[in-house]
């Protein structure tokens, strides 16, 4: 693909252009617009005619890459014309995964010219996770009918293995091999902000993957939002991001946010960021980034990995907004965060709370914009007994700390519900319904599923449990189905399937949760109802049992295997989950051994 | 197998020796996943480490195909051939 890889040098007084590879500028020629089009491509329209763009980094913080706004529209144009040589029809689906390069962008914008609709899948990020991963590939080109499947070099072997036998894939390949197809005469037409702009698939589950499709009206209403009311975004800001580009943070809010308001944005790879979390910051210190959004387990990384001797040179007070999501916000890793980095310019003022989810194309509500953490201490028994918040007055009494993750986006309304669905009044822990444009149309080929989620009354059900205080959202956790660990949504019956897929296990026998000690640390547990007797049989099950949690989800999870009939039951028969995880704490006394501390390693 | 492999699968052992439970056993058919319990945090260092004594850079693709500590080892072989 035509990806420009160097840039002569901006400004350069010699006449020759330069060859050193320089970032794209952080003020821009143009006239900031904030996001007030129709469509996306009509956002990269506006947005080509200025200077700035995207940059790509190398492990070692080398710039790699420039991809101006400018050339990104030219090169998906082209690509463009090339996708509709292959005689695809508008609304059809086209795979790319989504590793951290141009050409995914320039893919999914040449979708979006060509009225075809992209989704972003993974990469494999886990030790021996081949097969599993190539089983999650197929349920999601499968799940969404997918026309057309692109990965680039590193990955074309695996979606190869996927596409395998797969109809409705009619074309395969890499970014390089596609352009070397014919570029159809084919005037390419207007989208329309109803017409659906991309699929976002939310979880890693090998059987039932679940793609949200998002309109063009959606997606620009949130963007909207994000950078009008959630950032505040003005013309010096400029963004850096290791958020990968298949989750609805890294693509929405840190690809097409920027592009919407016309920023530069400095990327580095998923990878990079985890092995040496430092080059991040110091590419926020270099270019003096000011917007940079990071899920509570990356804050954790840096302070744990990142040495004190790097901080020397590092300067962090360019940074006005660490947005924090993704998963529930412990205070206790964003006041470690400060206190490692304060003395490099980090201003806790910066930390940006907000809550959202791909259902809702992003974000639904956002705290203040410099003001920071605003924490509520309450009442740790009156939660757990009464489902109340309730403000701890005196000091000694046990409590429990949660952010405030602000108000809902203009246009759009946050309410809390008892399980009949009743609205419960301020400080009632219940599930969180959200209504607003930016809510999704569903499922892609899941009729059952969206039903569930999406209320005949126009109220989503999000999925997670918190409370309202004073039109503040606040997070205490999510149903008892869905297990988070490190960032990532693990859906527990994914793993009870893994459990029920091998042959000494029965269905309907298994049950998966999650145990979180008292410093937060959440452990994968799995409840086998055995009939094995052999010490040999049953240690074997166990371990095999752990390698393939590991390989599906990178989680190391504790395998206890009970006799027949002690799982307990509902009077309908289905496994209670917060019974079996009640069970599970008695039988080994896991709340008295919770005191061990995690393992600190620096 | 060639003397650089050996080599190689020493200069890996040793990482691992360091990261590993005391009195763990770490040789060439060792299971990463299953015997060795590699939690992310631990992985990441190994990469890091291997990534810097090495001076390569280990891509994700090939980390799927990681099992045993020989797969390891000759994965680290080809991308150094590749150099």
């Amino acid at each position: 693909m035509d990806t420009p890889t160097v840039r002569p040098e901006n400004g350069s007084f010699s006449g020759e252009p330069s060859l050193v590879l320089q970032p794209t500028n952080t003020l821009n020629t143009l006239t900031q617009r904030l996001a007030d089009f129709e469509t996306l491509t009509d956002a990269l329209d506006y947005a080509a005619s200025g200077t700035t763009g995207y940059n790509f980094y190398d492990a070692r913080g080398a710039l790699k890459h420039v991809l101006t706004y400018s050339d990104l529209r030219q090169s998906a144009l082209t690509t463009a014309r090339r996708l509709l040589g292959l005689g695809l029809t508008r609304g059809e689906h086209v795979a790319i995964i989504a590793d951290t390069t141009p050409e995914f962008i320039i893919l999914f914008f040449a979708c979006r010219y060509a009225g075809l609709v992209p989704f972003a899948m993974p990469i494999p990020v886990n030790l021996g996770s081949h097969d599993i991963y190539v089983r999650q590939l197929r349920g999601m080109l499968s799940i969404s009918n997918a026309s057309m499947a692109i990965a680039n070099k590193d990955f074309i072997s695996f979606l190869e293995e996927a596409t395998r036998d797969l109809e409705c894939v009619r074309w395969t390949g890499t970014p390089g091999q596609l352009a070397q197809l014919p570029e159809s005469e084919q005037e390419l037409q207007k989208n329309q902000p109803d017409a659906v702009a991309y699929l976002q698939f939310t979880s890693g589950s090998t059987r039932a993957p679940q793609g949200v499709i998002i309109t063009e009206k959606a997606v620009m209403s949130n963007l909207q939002g994000i950078v009008r009311h959630g950032l505040e975004i003005y013309p010096n800001d400029r963004c850096a991001s290791w958020l990968p580009f298949y989750h609805d943070m890294g693509l929405i809010g840190l690809v097409l946010s920027p592009l919407v308001s016309q920023l530069s944005v400095d990327f580095l790879r998923t990878r990079d960021f985890a092995v040496r979390p430092i080059q991040w910051l110091r590419i926020i210190s270099r270019n003096h980034c000011t917007i940079a959004f990071c899920p509570p387990f990356g804050l954790e990384l840096c302070a744990l990995r990142v040495r004190s001797a790097d901080l020397e040179d590092l300067d962090l007070s360019s940074w006005r907004a660490a947005g924090i999501g993704a998963e529930m916000i412990r205070p206790d890793t964003l006041k470690n965060f400060a206190s490692k980095f304060a003395a490099v310019g980090f201003n806790p003022a910066a930390f940006l709370p907000c809550y959202g989810l791909a259902e809702a194309s992003l974000a639904v509500t956002f705290s203040k914009v410099g003001t920071g953490l605003d924490i509520m201490k309450v009442d740790t028994e009156t939660l757990a007994d009464r489902s109340v918040a309730v403000r701890v007055q005196a000091d000694g009494r046990k409590h429990t700390e949660f952010v405030n993750c602000g108000k809902p986006l203009p246009g759009h309304f946050v309410s809390v519900v008892d399980d009949n669905g009743k609205p419960l009044p301020d400080m009632r822990v219940g599930r969180v319904l959200l209504k607003g444009p930016s809510i999704m149309s569903g499922y892609i080929n899941d009729p059952e599923t969206t039903q569930r989620v999406m209320r005949s009354d126009s109220w989503m059900d999000s999925g997670d449990l918190g409370y309202v205080s004073e039109g503040n959202l606040y997070l205490t956790g999510r149903h008892k189905d869905i297990i988070i660990i490190n960032g990532r949504n693990i859906r527990a019956q994914d793993i009870e399937e893994i459990a029920e897929q091998q042959p000494e296990v029965r269905t309907r026998e298994t049950s998966a949760f999650a145990v979180v000690d008292s410093n937060g640390v959440s452990t994968v547990v799995l409840v086998i109802e055995c009939r094995l007797s052999s010490v040999q049989e049953r240690q074997s099950l166990m371990s095999r049992l752990q390698r393939l949690v590991y390989a599906a989800f990178g989680v190391h999870c504790l395998v206890e295997l009970v006799p027949p009939h002690t799982l307990p039951r509902t009077s309908s028969g289905k496994l209670s989950r917060a019974a079996a995880c009640k069970g599970f704490m008695q039988r080994t006394g896991f709340s008295s051994l919770q005191s061990a501390k995690p393992e600190v390693r620096h | 197998m060639t003397d650089n492999y050996e080599n190689t699968l020493q200069r890996i052992c040793k990482h691992l020796e360091r990261i590993a439970d005391p009195g763990a056993i770490i040789r060439a058919d060792t299971n990463l996943v299953d015997e060795f319990a590699l939690d992310s945090v631990k992985i990441l260092d190994l990469i890091m480490e291997i990534e810097d004594e090495f001076d390569i850079s280990i891509p994700l693709n090939l980390m799927a195909d990681v099992q045993l500590v020989s797969d390891l080892a000759r994965m680290i072989e080809r991308i150094e051939s590749e150099k």
